[in-house]
């Protein structure tokens, strides 16, 4: 039994269908990668995850619960926790402002004893920015401030966690030690879905991989699997690119 | 398209329509329903409607290609009436051509002339400062018009055509006038709808909105088209104000007042779709034209005609559709935020008593010299009521500066504060009554902001906008509410610790100090609280509700819970208000007064608590320049313009005077080290972002790169530069390493 599934999730925008039917699972302890070309539907696919969009069919399935009709804060108090492709951090506070009011947050619904400040510190330095605690992060460069939106989402102490492109803005040494962490993170016995762009960070992080095609999921599987699927580079590559890398 | 409606929309429509069905049934006039009553009602509500639809066709014009909404659009149609007053009917112009210069002329100049000094500037700003500024703007053009054609003079334009007979029609007559406004507003709203979605211009106009930058790279041009824009607005803005000042007469606030119909059917079309906005002043023009016609309202509710616009804002406002959540766009604007220490906030507080204190007493011995001394009783009474204003302000901090929420309510909440403690200890003189009031208050605060609260927050500025219309014209003149003929005093003086707090001469110096208390309390639980968990949930909140949402966030209660606060702030400011008057009038809290209070802590920057004492001072130092100058006349037109003006300079410098004191004079202070660091921070920035400037001019590159995407490629080129002259080993990598001293895969 997946910690979380999506069935036959349908969303239109107008005449477009940004997603239709489609199946996800994702399981605990390991990294789910999501792929496909821009505007494939990942980041709609978050949104219905995380209640930002409801679906107009299909249900979300959260360990064996059906969320789909509840609130974003609902979730969020579930253990569902997401970052953002395009930037959503609190831009008029500081790092650890950013982290401290999650870490608040929970105090509403974890039972367990924690002091929030103690636990902002520990994970902006987990994620390797306490150097820039009090820092507004409006003023930090694109790829910190997504790992202060990480540092964020993990102060919730989530059961699963949603990465939009977490490596797009950190170069290829900071790209290592956020797919250390994230090894770190699942060993822990977090879920993680995954939608990145870089594909060799993908292969090397994810256990199995969905590729999303026009709202479709078009194919499902190991790295290896993917990466000799045909549908796949056609995909990518278009029709003739990858009918002449086949021959 | 599938039309969804909810069961909740249809239960409100309900209570809506029952609303309305028994306000006619219990306010019938004598009029009958027979044809030519009701002839004479379709051609004043139609040429009515024709200008509301005329001015919201402009407004929404405007916002639906530069993503700003003019709050200044109806000033600006009344600064132009007044132009074109001055052509036809002082300069004795023929009408063409008095039309001709201030609609294609004048017009389009100020639009292009505003666009290129303020509006671009806004495109990216925070909703506050964009709404600071436009409002600010508003107040710059009352205050040009009421400088250049002083009140005293009675003017009126006369209607076009007026003396011909007109076309029979039903029963009565349609006058040329109306005829040609009513053709007019149909002949602008199909042009404009045109121009959007069948010219070039009108698809660039939209795509611009969009992404400005993609646009631009497509070859549209920006600035032309947001020009272009702005200067549709204006000239639609001219021609609704030339058209309705006949029938408003010329009175400034009237004509500027217009607007917040013109708000009402924007609101119906969503600011966005050209003939709802049309048929929404249609229909705004046609109930109030009922309403002239057949409605006969009782002397208690005799101003309610005035608030109709106001009430089909609210309206329009409870049955549009659930916003979906918007990204922030505040930008920081200093590396690091550093929070009042609460030793420091105590201190403040300490200062703030003992400078009026010592003011008060007579202690600072400049301020007893010979313009001061001889009024102190009057100037007493001023500084307890510039406290109290300054109350006010403090309550918009949560509110507006943290929480991102701008309400133009407060002022009127604070009237209703004042009118409540009339009847809850004021007339005892009873302290117990000021908490009384502020109790109540918080839930008045979130009754104003609840339709608005699911919307995005320029619709929560309107909806605040239309509640404090709807105070001043309907609530307030109610005897419930304010009874102006009521025998004896309203309020007895307040008896705390042995001493007496009233308006009263001799009781003035003790209100003025416990004003002060009041104020350094208030602004002592404001800083403790920014320090809470409630301050950065509200901030977070404002910052991105999306990404609030998913951490757990209610934004529904973190938002009411600011607004009750703001309310219960503003309450007791009332209260106060009220003593420090002794006395309420009816129209105490108009719209406009309630304005100026909310610019000035704007301009003083609406996130800090500091802002409002400032703003406290700058409202005293206007009746001091005024003794201090001997009653210079050229200060009534600082007066009238100022504020705004210093409003619309947000525009340039948007975090406010005490945040630019605090960031350039902090490092003054002995233990403000971090402040000295800071401040080197910026200066090396500035020096970082200078280099390559001139070369920027060389290349030509101005347009569409940004300034560091310059920079960039200029260092790119040198690093070619280097690699063709020297030895063919090296690669780029090697250069780049070399150069930045870092290490390249």
């Amino acid at each position: 039994m997946a910690l979380l599934s999506t069935e036959d999730v349908v969303v239109r925008f107008g005449g477009l269908r940004a997603l239709s039917e489609t199946n996800l699972d994702v399981e605990a302890g390991l990294v789910t990668g999501l792929i496909g070309p821009n505007g494939a539907g990942k980041t709609t696919c978050f949104n219905v995850i995380t209640g930002l969009q409801t679906p107009d069919s299909g249900r979300v399935i959260f360990d064996g619960a059906d969320i789909t009709r509840r609130t974003p804060t609902r979730r969020a108090r579930l253990g569902i926790a997401r970052t953002f492709q395009k930037l959503e951090a609190f831009s008029s506070l500081s790092a650890r402002d950013n982290v401290l009011v999650a870490a608040e947050q929970r105090r509403a619904w974890d039972r367990s004893r924690f002091n929030p400040g103690q636990v902002a510190d520990e994970l902006l330095a987990r994620v390797g920015i306490a150097g820039v605690a009090d820092y507004m992060v409006g003023t930090l460069p694109t790829g910190t401030a997504r790992l202060v939106e990480l540092a964020r989402a993990l102060a919730l102490n989530p059961r699963i966690l949603l990465l939009d492109e977490p490596s797009s803005g950190l170069n290829e040494e900071e790209t290592d030690e956020m797919a250390a962490l994230l090894r770190g993170l699942v060993g822990d016995g977090l879920a993680v879905l995954l939608v990145e762009h870089d594909m060799s960070f993908v292969m090397g992080t994810c256990a199995t991989i969905y590729v999303l095609d026009f709202g479709e999921i078009i194919a499902h599987g190991a790295p290896g699997e993917i990466q000799s699927n045909q549908r796949v580079r056609t995909a990518y590559l278009g029709s003739a690119a990858a009918s002449g890398a086949a021959s | 398209m599938r039309l969804k409606v909810k069961p909740t929309t249809i239960a409100v429509a309900v209570v809506v329509l029952a609303g309305v069905l028994f306000v006619i049934n219990s306010n019938r006039g004598p009029a009958p329903f027979n044809g030519s009553n009701l002839a004479t009602w379709l051609v004043v509500g139609f040429s009515l409607g024709g200008i509301y639809a005329i001015s919201a066709c402009g407004l929404v014009v405007t916002y639906s290609t530069t993503g700003i909404f003019n709050f200044a659009h109806g000033a600006i149609g009344c600064f132009l009436a007044f132009l074109y007053w001055e052509l036809r009917v002082n300069r004795h112009w023929s009408a063409p051509l008095a039309l001709f210069a201030v609609i294609f002329v004048a017009a389009p100049i100020v639009g292009i002339v505003l666009d290129v000094v303020l509006m671009r500037r806004l495109r990216n700003a925070a909703l506050v400062v964009q709404l600071m500024v436009t409002v600010g703007l508003m107040l710059t053009f009352m205050g040009i018009t009421l400088t250049l054609w002083k009140p005293t003079t009675a003017r009126s334009l006369p209607h076009f055509y007026e003396g011909t007979a007109g076309v029979k029609f039903g029963g009565t007559t349609a006058t040329w006038h109306r005829i040609i406004t009513v053709g007019l507003a149909f002949a602008i709203a199909l042009l404009l709808r045109a121009l959007l979605y069948r010219t070039r211009l009108g698809i660039a106009m939209r795509a611009v909105v969009d992404n400005r930058n993609l646009a631009g790279l497509n070859g549209a041009r920006p600035g032309l088209i947001s020009g272009a824009s702005w200067a549709l607005g204006c000239m639609t803005a001219a021609i609704a104000g030339i058209l309705i000042a006949p029938e408003t007469g010329m009175v400034v606030e009237n004509l500027t007042l217009v607007i917040l119909t013109a708000f009402a059917a924007a609101a119906i079309a969503q600011l966005k779709s050209v003939p709802w906005a049309f048929a929404g002043g249609i229909f705004i023009g046609l109930v109030s034209a009922f309403s002239g016609q057949f409605m006969a309202y009782g002397k208690d509710w005799q101003y309610a005609a005035d608030a109709i616009p106001a009430l089909i804002l609210l309206v329009a406002v409870l049955f549009l559709p659930h916003a979906r959540l918007e990204t922030g766009t505040i930008r920081a604007t200093r590396r690091t935020e550093r929070l009042t220490k609460p030793w420091e906030a105590v201190a403040g507080a300490c200062a703030m008593v003992a400078l009026v204190v010592a003011w008060a007493n007579g202690w600072i011995p400049w301020f007893y010299g010979t313009h001061f001394g001889q009024r102190t009783a009057v100037w007493l009474g001023r500084g307890a009521g510039f406290l109290v204003v300054g109350m006010i302000m403090l309550s918009l901090i949560p509110l507006t500066g943290w929480a991102g929420q701008v309400s133009f309510a407060n002022f009127a909440i604070a009237g209703f504060g004042a009118a409540m403690y009339a009847h809850v200890g004021g007339q005892h003189g009873n302290p117990l009554g000021m908490v009384w009031v502020a109790l109540m208050c918080a839930p008045l605060g979130v009754v104003v902001a609840l339709p608005a609260l699911r919307l995005k927050g320029l619709y929560l500025a309107l909806a605040t906008m239309a509640f404090a219309q709807l105070a001043d014209k309907l609530l307030f003149r109610h005897p419930a509410i304010i009874n102006q003929v009521q025998n004896g005093a309203l309020y007895a003086p307040l008896k705390l610790f042995g001493f007496r707090i009233s308006s009263d001469a001799a009781d003035r110096k003790a209100f003025v100090i416990f004003a002060a208390i009041a104020f350094a309390a208030l602004f002592l639980l404001l800083e403790l609280l920014r320090r809470s968990r409630w301050a950065r949930r509200w901030i977070a909140v404002a910052d991105s509700p999306a990404a609030s949402a998913t951490i757990g966030v209610n934004l529904t209660v973190t938002k009411i819970a600011v607004f009750a606060l703001s309310g219960a702030i503003a309450g007791f400011a009332g209260t106060l208000l009220g003593l420090s008057t002794g006395a309420l009038r009816v129209d105490s809290f108009p719209l406009f007064a309630g304005l100026p209070l909310v610019l000035l802590l704007a301009v003083h920057g609406v996130r800090y608590p500091a802002a409002a004492f400032v703003g406290v001072i700058s409202l005293a130092a206007f009746p001091a320049l005024y003794e201090l100058l001997h009653q210079a006349t050229w200060l009534d037109e600082v007066a009238l313009i100022g504020p705004g003006l210093a409003a619309v300079g947000m525009a340039y410098r948007p975090a406010g005077t005490v945040f630019y004191a605090g960031r350039d004079l902090a490092g003054l202070l002995p233990w403000r080290r971090d402040a000295r660091r800071e401040k080197a921070l910026a200066v090396a920035q500035l020096r970082d972002q200078n280099i390559g400037r001139d070369e920027i001019g060389e290349l030509g590159l101005t347009r569409p790169f940004s300034l560091d995407k310059v920079v960039q490629l200029e260092r790119v080129l040198h690093v070619a530069d280097d690699l063709a002259q020297r030895p063919s080993e090296l690669t780029v990598t090697d250069l780049v390493e070399e150069r930045h001293g870092v290490a390249v895969d």
